[in-house]
């Protein structure tokens, strides 16, 4: 009896160690690595147009910006697109939000529109409308934006073993984080992605799940059989870039 | 004698005065009047208490008496209703009230309605209810005088009372019509002012008990005291027990547990052992003394959040079910009565299935009944769907009465074992945690989940939906290959069922039509279906697209339910549906009707091979074959059943379409667990001797009683194909010399690239859902193979697609065909969307320009080597126009052909 007392306290231990444990996020690798077939185009083009049925596309131009203020506006949105002003991150839009003030000096700007799409509509009223990502038209104070360069990003289906990780940051752009974890035995946990914006993850090499921070649940289920014991590998991909360099692993499901 | 006569007399004056609950039935006919214009209630005529100048018999809507509005229109998305009717209307019964009842509580019953009824005693409104989900009991004590007869006048309002969603079950027009009218019991009834209001049973299997919480009303004033007597029923069961009872406020609860002994049997799909519970509650205050009786049904059972099932008395149970959207054209509302409720859940039981989620409405208590009895698991959701949950404070205050209403009335009934808002709600998510984590607190005997298939809470105690944070766990089509599932997708902290699976849509069976003959509603978009086919000169074709589409449904429902099977670590699945859908544009998508009569496409017996309590399942990576290839089969089996099956006789057999076993062996012989998928073993075979096309089926038997099958197809190598001759010409591409051979009067196959072709993509898949809803590609419902032309002479197939069309309609254009001549049927035809109904093909014939002319508009360039089927295709072709059976009568303009080729 007692010996069994004794056994149960260290397990609970480090089981303990295990749920608790950060993750420093410190390699990170560029988002160019996973980059599609480039097309430009006069005209925004839905995902339909790209032939992809979901996942990432980034879209990108040159702007001419004279007042302080800008106020950029977008047709549609779908479903989810981050704005960024050399790679400087401006925000978020999405269906429901699709303006944005942008402040900033005057001059000559990349803007890139990260935009996610999770399938088909089949509710409400834009039912017939199964574009997807960013179509009609994008205006800055009123000008429409043309001429631009759109781009797969092949990140749900990509080899992360195959991604080129440095220490560099990445200047607060998009793009894939790498840590490591140690484990002593391998048991189902969570990944605790509250602070990070929107994206997927992967352990070991395999696809884990995604995340978004605007969901209440902010955790995702990492079964016991793609853990190892020692070393493990998480690789996170942040599409709205908060600048996060901790992942933190946790005992139960969060919410928030 | 006198004696006698004397006790005999005082023990009948007892039971009159201090009887239990009496009641007056008051189904029939009733005084009946319309108010379209609403102004009744503000009008003088409450105030005179008019008599209402028409009549109508209850229970009934105004449907049944072809009151309302008559519809004119042919409804394209929908049944049509022949009378439509949203309003206030007006129902009155002039009743006498017992003299007896005096100082008895006084209610009026009804069992239900849509949406808000208000009561007028004689000049007066005294009482409103509106619940959409359980019975309305208007209490009148008080406005009513004993002894006096009354005017009730019932005012039954089925507009919107809250701005909830249309489409929600419980009162759409696209399934059950929002109807006006009262269902199931009408009655007034009297009971002792000292009562038992509610009576909730909570098992606890642990130590065979029961805890019951009584809540009683007390209408004396005075302190009351007293016993409760419960007896507990059952097959070959009973015991009681009496306890004190006292209270003095005008509510009081008190809870007792019953230790029901090691008699008591537990409930599930299995063993549905049923109890009845009554509670005989005997009170006095003062000197007055007042009886109460109450009974409920409960069944011992749990459950349980498990890892990734639900447990059900600890046991992990998998759900194989359908989803029920209030589908009821017969009668325009939900049956009340056990006897369809009976009928429909045993058609579910005799599917294999063992589960039905209520999408978006609660059902009358006959389904909870009849479901106890039979064994099914219920999920039960409000009226809630889509935009619901957005911020509006008086619909907030109806969910949240609804929900508690909900849980007081059916919370006893076993079968009730899974509870959610909602469907595929979004808002303010703040306030469906609310919900779910009140409902949580309220009553343990359900599991509950915020919504389906949307925002995750921290309540949920499991989820439905097509996706979680893993990624995709719908299926709504097969592969032609088995060796997947959803397991790693649906692995995440609470029990995941795949939403809404299947939806595969069949070709409307135009033969229904007259089965609306007595209903309130007609499948008049069903003729306009009919009348634009005829039109387009294919009516005769519409029971063979019906054929053909449904067939191809029964392939995918096999595939998609074998793969959530398959899935070990998914809790279920809810197929959309069993039945037909008969709104949302028209979603003929069971092998059912929408009056759950079987369309003749699969019998219950060749469904539950897929779809039972044990399953014999087969991982394999494709479905055809060269002959030199070899087959590999992993075997698997479902075991959800009563229990593990000892020493278990596992054998598979190849036979070939006449019957004849080709090759067969044996799995070891082992012990198969049970609340599990089990994987017993591995087979393979070559298929060397077979030198012509064959459709083989590979069988699985699990002892004598399960049984399973797979087709596969195995071909030659087809090693040389499209070979031109003197008299043939292969050419892909409609060019001077295609046109020379024809005018010359020879033969010429045509097969265009896909993508030189104009056109719609071609697919396996017939469309999903509905291609009204959903107008998306394909906007095509499979195809229907002319499988008795010569065409297809040395091509196995079916007048139906099976898996060995897989890699011909995934590589192959879609040929606009409307404007041929009538007499030309492709012999691989493609079914158009049922609101279009065009001529499609993949492949014809024609007469061109005196010559002989075969398209075929399938790639033969992309990856063929492993394409056996669209080789075997062109071999079968090409021995087709080499013979002389290839003389096609009918001819077509160049023109024609030019038209669907790009330049």
């Amino acid at each position: 009896m007692r010996k069994t007392y004794l056994f149960v306290i260290p397990l609970f231990f480090l089981t303990g160690v295990l749920h608790s444990q950060e993750i420093q996020m410190s390699r990170s690798a560029s988002l160019e690595q996973v980059y599609g077939d480039v097309t430009e185009s006069e005209n925004l083009l839905p995902f339909n147009d790209l032939n992809m049925e979901f996942g990432y596309v980034l879209y990108q131009a040159e702007i001419k910006v004279k007042p302080e203020e800008t106020l950029l506006e977008l047709e549609n949105v779908r479903d989810y697109a981050v704005v960024y002003l050399n790679d400087k991150l401006q925000g978020t839009v999405t269906d429901d939000h699709k303006k944005l003030t942008l402040n900033i000096s005057p001059g000559t700007y990349t803007l890139k529109l990260y935009a996610e799409n999770i399938g088909r509509i089949t509710y409400g009223p834009e039912i017939l409308d199964n574009s997807r990502g960013l179509f009609g038209s994008i205006n800055i104070n009123g000008a429409e934006i043309e001429n631009w360069t759109i781009i797969p990003l092949g990140i749900k289906s990509c080899d992360v073993n195959s991604l080129q990780f440095s220490s560099q940051n990445t200047n607060g752009a998009p793009s894939f984080h790498k840590g490591y974890f140690d484990i002593t035995e391998p048991e189902e946990t969570y990944l605790n992605i509250s602070g990070w914006g929107m994206g997927e993850v992967w352990i070991n090499g395999a696809y884990l799940g995604s995340y978004w921070e605007e969901e209440k649940q902010q955790s995702i289920q990492i079964p016991a059989n793609i853990l190892v014991k020692g070393k493990n590998e998480v690789v996170i991909f942040d599409l709205k870039n908060n600048k996060q360099e901790l992942l933190r692993l946790s005992g139960k499901p969060l919410f928030k | 004698m006198h004696k006698i006569i004397f006790t005999l007399l005082f023990i009948f004056q007892f039971a009159a005065t201090k009887g239990q609950t009496q009641s007056i039935d008051l189904s029939g006919q009733w005084g009946f009047q319309t108010d379209v214009m609403d102004f009744r209630r503000g009008s003088l005529s409450p105030r005179y208490n008019h008599k209402l100048q028409d009549t109508i018999t209850l229970p009934g809507i105004t449907d049944d008496y072809k009151i309302g509005y008559k519809v004119p229109y042919k409804y394209i998305d929908r049944l049509t209703r022949k009378y439509e009717y949203m309003g206030p209307a007006w129902y009155q019964r002039d009743i006498e009230i017992p003299k007896e009842w005096g100082g008895k509580r006084i209610f009026m019953y009804f069992e239900r309605t849509h949406w808000l009824s208000s009561i007028y005693v004689d000049t007066k409104e005294v009482s409103k209810i509106d619940y959409i989900s359980v019975p309305h009991n208007h209490d009148l004590t008080g406005f009513v005088t004993p002894g006096k007869t009354h005017r009730f006048t019932v005012c039954i309002d089925n507009r919107f009372q809250y701005n909830t969603h249309k489409w929600n079950h419980a009162h759409t027009e696209f399934t059950q019509i929002n109807w006006n009218g009262i269902l199931g019991e009408i009655r007034l009834a009297a009971v002792d002012p000292v009562y038992i209001d509610d009576m909730q049973v909570y098992p606890n299997i642990a130590d065979n008990s029961i805890k019951v919480k009584i809540q009683i009303n007390n209408y004396t004033g005075k302190d009351v005291t007293g016993t409760a007597t419960f007896t507990i029923k059952g097959e070959n069961y009973t015991t009681k027990k009496e306890v004190t009872v006292n209270g003095k406020s005008s509510v009081f609860s008190f809870e007792e547990a019953i230790l029901l002994g090691k008699n008591i049997k537990l409930w599930d799909e299995f063993n549905p052992n049923v109890y009845s519970i009554t509670c005989q509650l005997n009170t006095d205050a003062g000197k007055t003394k007042y009886r109460h009786e109450k009974s409920v049904d409960f069944g011992m059972r749990e459950v349980k959040q498990g890892k990734n099932h639900l447990l059900l008395n600890n046991r992990p149970i998998h759900l194989r079910g359908t989803v029920e959207n209030a589908v009821f054209p017969k009668t325009g509302y939900a049956p009340v009565d056990d006897v369809e409720w009976e009928r429909i859940l045993l058609i579910i039981k005799d599917y294999g299935m063992n589960h039905v989620r209520f999408h978006s409405w609660c059902p009358p208590k006959a389904a909870f009944r009849m479901a106890d009895k039979l064994g099914i698991y219920f999920e039960i959701e409000m009226p809630m769907w889509g935009r619901d949950a957005e911020v509006d404070e008086a619909r907030y205050n109806f969910f949240r009465l609804e929900m508690r209403a909900i849980l007081k009335e059916y919370g006893n009934h076993p079968s009730f074992v899974l509870y959610c808002n909602g469907n595929e709600i979004t808002g303010n998510f703040d306030f469906i945690e609310e919900l779910t984590a009140t409902g949580r607190e309220l009553d343990n005997r359900h599991l509950f989940s915020g919504s389906t298939a949307r925002t995750r809470v921290k309540s949920d105690q499991y989820y439905v939906s097509q996706q979680t944070n893993k990624g995709s766990v719908k299926v709504y089509e097969g592969l032609p290959y088995t060796d997947w599932d959803r397991n790693k997708e649906s692995d995440v902290d609470v029990p995941v069922i795949s939403h809404e699976a299947g939806q595969r849509c069949v070709y409307p069976d135009f033969h229904e039509i007259s089965k609306y003959a007595d209903s309130p509603v007609e499948a008049r978009n069903f003729e306009v279906f009919r009348d634009m086919l005829e039109e387009n000169g294919m009516l005769d074709q519409a029971h063979d697209f019906f054929k053909a589409s449904g067939a191809l449904t029964v392939v995918e429902y096999k595939a998609v339910i074998e793969a959530l099977l398959r899935s070990s670590k998914s809790a279920g699945f809810q197929l959309l549906s069993i039945n037909d859908f008969p709104g949302q544009g028209y979603a003929p998508v069971g092998i059912l009707d929408p009056f759950w009569d079987s369309k003749g496409l699969v019998t219950a017996e060749k469904f539950r091979e897929s779809c039972a309590p044990t399953v014999a399942l087969l991982r394999y990576q494709k479905s055809s074959f060269f002959n030199d290839e070899i087959f590999t089969g992993k075997a698997e089996v479902y075991n959800f059943s009563k229990a593990g099956i000892k020493n278990a006789k596992i054998k598979w057999a190849l036979t070939d379409q006449s019957g004849m076993t080709l090759k067969k062996g044996d799995l070891k012989t082992q012990n198969i667990g049970n609340n599990g998928v089990f994987p017993v073993g591995a087979f393979s075979f070559d298929f060397k001797g077979i030198t012509s096309p064959q459709k083989l089926t590979v069988q699985l038997s699990v002892n004598d009683n399960i049984r399973n099958s797979w087709n596969i197809w195995v071909y030659p190598k087809n090693e040389k194909l499209m070979t031109s001759t003197d008299d043939v010409l292969y050419t892909t591409v409609y060019d001077d010399k295609a046109k020379q051979q024809l005018a010359q009067g020879r033969k010429v196959v045509l097969l265009p690239l896909p993508n030189k072709v104009k056109g719609r993509k071609s697919t396996f898949h017939n469309h999903f859902w509905n291609p009204i809803m959903f107008a998306w590609p394909p906007m095509t419902i499979g195809c229907l193979i002319h499988d008795k032309e010569p065409v297809f002479d040395d091509f196995v197939t079916s007048y139906h697609t099976d898996w060995q069309w897989w890699d011909i309609l995934e590589n192959a254009r879609v040929i606009e065909m409307h404007d041929t001549p009538k007499e030309l049927r492709p012999f691989l035809q493609v079914i158009d969307a049922f609101d279009n109904n065009k001529k499609l093909g993949i492949g014809f014939e024609a007469n061109v320009n005196g010559g002989k002319l075969l398209v075929l508009a399938v790639d033969t360039q992309k990856k063929m080597e492993q394409r056996p089927a669209t080789r075997q295709l062109l071999e079968s072709v090409d021995k087709y126009v080499k013979s002389d059976k290839f003389n096609p009568q009918v001819k077509v303009e160049e023109l024609f052909i030019q038209s669907f080729l790009m330049k």
